[in-house]
């Protein structure tokens, strides 16, 4: 076999366990954020479509959200991008070279998307029967985005194909013909559709004393997306499975304990969510979705470094210590915290009743 | 090297991130002295109880929201994007090294998007002193983004001692930090003082117009004022090889000198005219001018701080093509293609000359030179070159030309690179023997080897040495650096002076008999 080709990696300036860290407890927000995005998106867009006063009105209080839950999507994107690179860069650059005509696109992609969603809120009654088009366009291409997001996450733990740059040195190779790859795109995308429809839910509780009618078909819509795309995404969970190369697929079914803890607990949680769900009993499905996609998160990691177990362990990153920016950024974090704290009390203060 | 080249050679990959960083900065920028704008206006409004500025300053929240939430924050990670697949080894090891000040700065763009819509959506509903309160957490929390990224990109430029000790606070609070943070401070206000120019343009009450234009020129020529002391303390701390380029020694920088001087004007021209004596004259398109003429002035900057730490992407640190200025002696010494990763052809000789030239033109030179394409295309760059000359200018090329790297490698890669550019690019003849000494063609091989990466041909040199001896032209070639400081004297023997002197002097001689 051909020698792969592995770039050397950057030195740490603290232990690898704190970066980990880090990228665990950021990667679930901006999935959250993700799934609220794209599963609010489809569902205001079938709403729109279907008609009804009541639909249309949610329609309506999704597409004045949307922008502002599309800017922590990108926001709460950067954090854990930025710790996956410390992290794994030496994958990651390269893998991003090797699609990087397609990697650059999300930039201008997701502009016109942004545009198009502030466009869908801004004039939602101007634009008449012209606007769920926008939205499905926007729609269409934040899937698109994801599709090339799952190209690459998956392109960065499969170095045994980096030899395929010398084919592709412009920067045009994808990676949807790699076994695994249409499950794990399907799942991530189910999965939005699913959480998306608890967030519509959401919406719906926030209005729960100005518009009880909205209220109570938000979250009757939002929960029952929840639990016909949560049933498929279990069926698409274990194709996904199945589709692993079996080495890895081993590791989640007793190969080690860590690994079929974790993804134990994801399928206990799945079913308490799906009960939840079936009872129409909105906290105890939301509390039990988002803790399984926080588990979900880290099966995902678990999954990344046992591609990579061959060629790469976390531990021998080298580290050259330097503290202090550590603690310089957690001083940050709290007072960060406490801003937007500050900016939510004054805000609900401003519209007391919601 | 250590990652692969994301190889377009048409395009070339310092023009997209020029394409994305220029734009990004212009709306960043707005981001930051937005902010303080924001407040101001509204205070304004609030002080002469006018709901005609309050409205108007919320229409310009609105405008600011779209501008910066999207498109400036989309670029910002664009930015990200364009430079790991141009320059990823830089990226990367600035990443490693500043990843908790990136973290940090992540933290205060989260606090930014939230007070941006708590004071936007908020507007005319909150009580006024709270809402105020929100315009200012905005401004802090966006300058201090500034702050940190000032830190971070200053170092680039000016490492100082973080450059051997690699101490994260050496290299935030680099010897330019201060200076670029004031600057840059100034540049925001300016620029979000143009923003406020054009909204005003498009207000259709002429009292708020009036006024609002008048307020916004006020600010943007105060700012402009003000980034004048703020720039030349910039220029004062630049250590000497950027010094010199910025004050002209790099053609970069000179060629764009005309359009941000011009920009400049026309700015201040504006703002003054249109602003302060006669505001009734902003309309649409004059702001729109004005837009157009402070884009050129915030290009112009970040262009001439981009060339003012060439031949490096971090200054002393690491080449523009992402070799690490430590590595060159072993790359000369073992050679670059056999320890580089995404390459080919690990060897320079035999038959795949030309394919290892190739590898080495995309590993080395490709970070700044297209093939046929409009930014330094190597083709035309190199069209007077024969091989010969190439071999003995790519190895002293860092010499003739400071803003560009040495060749890392061996002398068999440097043939090989040569060859590519004269026989693959050019078709030229690929000639290894050396032009024997006494032959007719010394002279000229010897113009072709010292002097035709600069001097297209001897026909435009001959002038300089009309009605000289033989003796004074080799003298003149001993001296040459004192004609021009971009020029180094003679390095052959005394022999070779003498063929080159008598090659030019016959080129004089030609040139008398063209001219008669």
């Amino acid at each position: 076999m051909e020698a792969m080709i592995i770039p050397q990696a950057d030195v740490l300036p603290v232990s690898w366990g704190w970066f980990q860290f880090l990228l665990l407890l950021t990667f679930p927000l901006h999935l959250l954020a993700m799934n609220a995005m794209l599963g609010g998106l489809a569902i205001g867009i079938a709403q729109h479509i279907r008609g009804g006063e009541v639909q249309k009105q949610l329609a309506h209080r999704i597409a004045v959200a949307l922008p502002l839950v599309i800017a922590f999507v990108v926001n709460f994107g950067v954090a854990p991008l930025l710790f996956v690179q410390v992290l794994y860069g030496q994958f990651m650059y390269s893998s991003s070279i090797l699609m990087g005509v397609f990697w650059i696109l999300v930039i201008p992609i997701l502009i016109i998307a942004y545009y198009g969603a502030y466009l869908y809120d801004f004039r939602f009654t101007r634009l008449g029967a012209a606007g769920p088009w926008i939205a499905l366009l926007a729609f269409v291409l934040l899937v698109i985005v994801g599709f090339f997001y799952t190209n690459n996450m998956l392109l960065m733990v499969l170095p045994e194909r980096f030899g395929e740059y010398f084919s592709h040195r412009n920067g045009s190779l994808l990676v949807f013909d790699q076994p695994g790859f249409w499950p794990r795109f399907l799942h991530m995308m189910l999965g939005a559709l699913a959480v998306g429809g608890l967030f519509v839910g959401l919406l719906g509780r926030l209005r729960k004393k100005t518009e009880p009618a909205l209220a109570a078909h938000a979250e009757e819509v939002g929960i029952s997306t929840f639990f016909l795309f949560t049933l498929g995404n279990v069926i698409v969970g274990f194709w996904y499975l199945l589709a692993l190369p079996e080495g890895l697929r081993n590791l989640f079914l007793g190969g080690s304990s860590g690994a079929t803890t974790t993804f134990a607990a994801a399928m206990l949680l799945a079913v308490g969510a799906l009960f939840g769900a079936y009872k129409k009993r909105f906290w105890l499905t939301f509390c039990h979705a988002v803790a399984l996609v926080v588990v979900m998160t880290f099966v995902r990691s678990w999954l990344r470094a046992a591609y990579l177990q061959d060629v790469f362990t976390l531990d021998t990153l080298q580290v050259v210590p330097q503290y202090s920016p550590m603690i310089f950024f957690f001083i940050t974090l709290v007072a960060g915290i406490v801003c937007v704290g500050w900016l939510l009390q004054k805000t609900f203060a401003t519209f007391p009743g919601r | 090297m250590n990652y692969p080249v994301w190889y377009l050679p048409e395009t070339g990959g310092g023009t997209l991130i020029a394409l994305i960083a220029i734009l990004h900065v212009f709306v960043s920028h707005f981001a930051v002295g937005g902010g303080l704008y924001l407040v101001y206006a509204e205070k304004k409004g609030l002080r002469e109880k006018s709901q005609e500025i309050l409205l108007f300053t919320k229409h310009h929240a609105r405008f600011f929201l779209l501008v910066t939430m999207v498109f400036g924050s989309i670029t910002g990670v664009g930015i990200w994007f364009i430079i790991a697949l141009v320059n990823p080894a830089a990226t990367s090891l600035l990443i490693h090294q500043f990843v908790f000040g990136w973290a940090a700065e992540w933290v205060f763009f989260v606090v930014e998007i939230a007070a941006a819509f708590v004071y936007y959506y908020t507007f005319g509903k909150m009580d006024s002193a709270t809402h105020v309160r929100v315009g200012w957490l905005y401004f802090i929390a966006a300058w201090m983004s500034l702050f940190l990224i000032n830190g971070i990109i200053g170092v680039m430029l000016t490492p100082g001692s973080w450059a051997t000790d690699m101490n994260f606070w050496a290299g935030f609070f680099n010897p330019t930090f201060w200076p670029s943070l004031f600057f840059r401070t100034f540049i925001a206000v300016m620029i979000a003082a143009c923003y406020g120019y054009l909204t005003a343009s498009f207000t259709a009450d002429r009292t708020v117009r009036i006024a609002m234009t008048r307020f916004s020129a006020t600010w943007a020529l105060v700012a402009f004022a003000l980034t004048i002391p703020a720039g030349l303390w910039y220029l004062s701390l630049l250590p000497e090889p950027a010094h010199g380029l910025v004050m002209g020694k790099s053609p970069t920088i000179t060629v764009l000198r005309p359009l941000a001087a011009g920009g400049t004007a026309i700015f201040l021209v504006i703002m003054l005219g249109a602003g302060i004596i006669r505001p009734a004259l902003n309309l649409k398109s004059v702001a729109g001018l004005a837009m157009a003429a402070s884009l050129v002035v915030m290009g112009g900057f970040e262009w001439t701080r981009e060339a003012a730490r060439r031949p490096y992407v971090i200054n002393e640190v690491m080449y523009s093509n992402g070799i690490m200025k430590k590595d060159v002696a072993e790359f000369n010494d073992k050679g670059f293609l056999r320890t580089a990763l995404w390459v080919e052809s690990k060897e320079a000789g035999g038959d795949r000359q030309q394919d290892a030239g190739r590898e080495l033109f995309i590993q080395q030179c490709y970070a700044c030179h297209t093939i046929g394409g409009k930014n330094n295309d190597i083709v035309a760059a190199t069209a007077n070159m024969s091989y010969r000359a190439l071999v003995t200018y790519l190895a002293k090329i860092h010499e003739i030309r400071y803003f560009m790297p040495p060749f890392a490698g061996t002398e068999e890669e440097r043939r090989a690179l040569a060859a590519y550019i004269a026989g693959g690019l050019h078709g030229k003849e690929v000639l290894a023997a050396e032009v024997p000494v006494g032959s007719g063609d010394q002279g000229r091989a010897l113009f072709e080897e010292h002097c035709s990466s600069c001097h297209e041909s001897v026909a435009v040199v001959g002038g300089t040495f009309a009605g000289k001896e033989k003796k004074e032209i080799v003298d003149m070639l001993g001296t040459l650096n004192e004609i021009s400081d971009e020029m180094q004297p003679f390095s052959g023997t005394v022999e070779e002076g003498g063929q080159l002197a008598d090659y030019l002097g016959d080129s004089r001689d030609r040139q008398d008999q063209g001219g008669k």
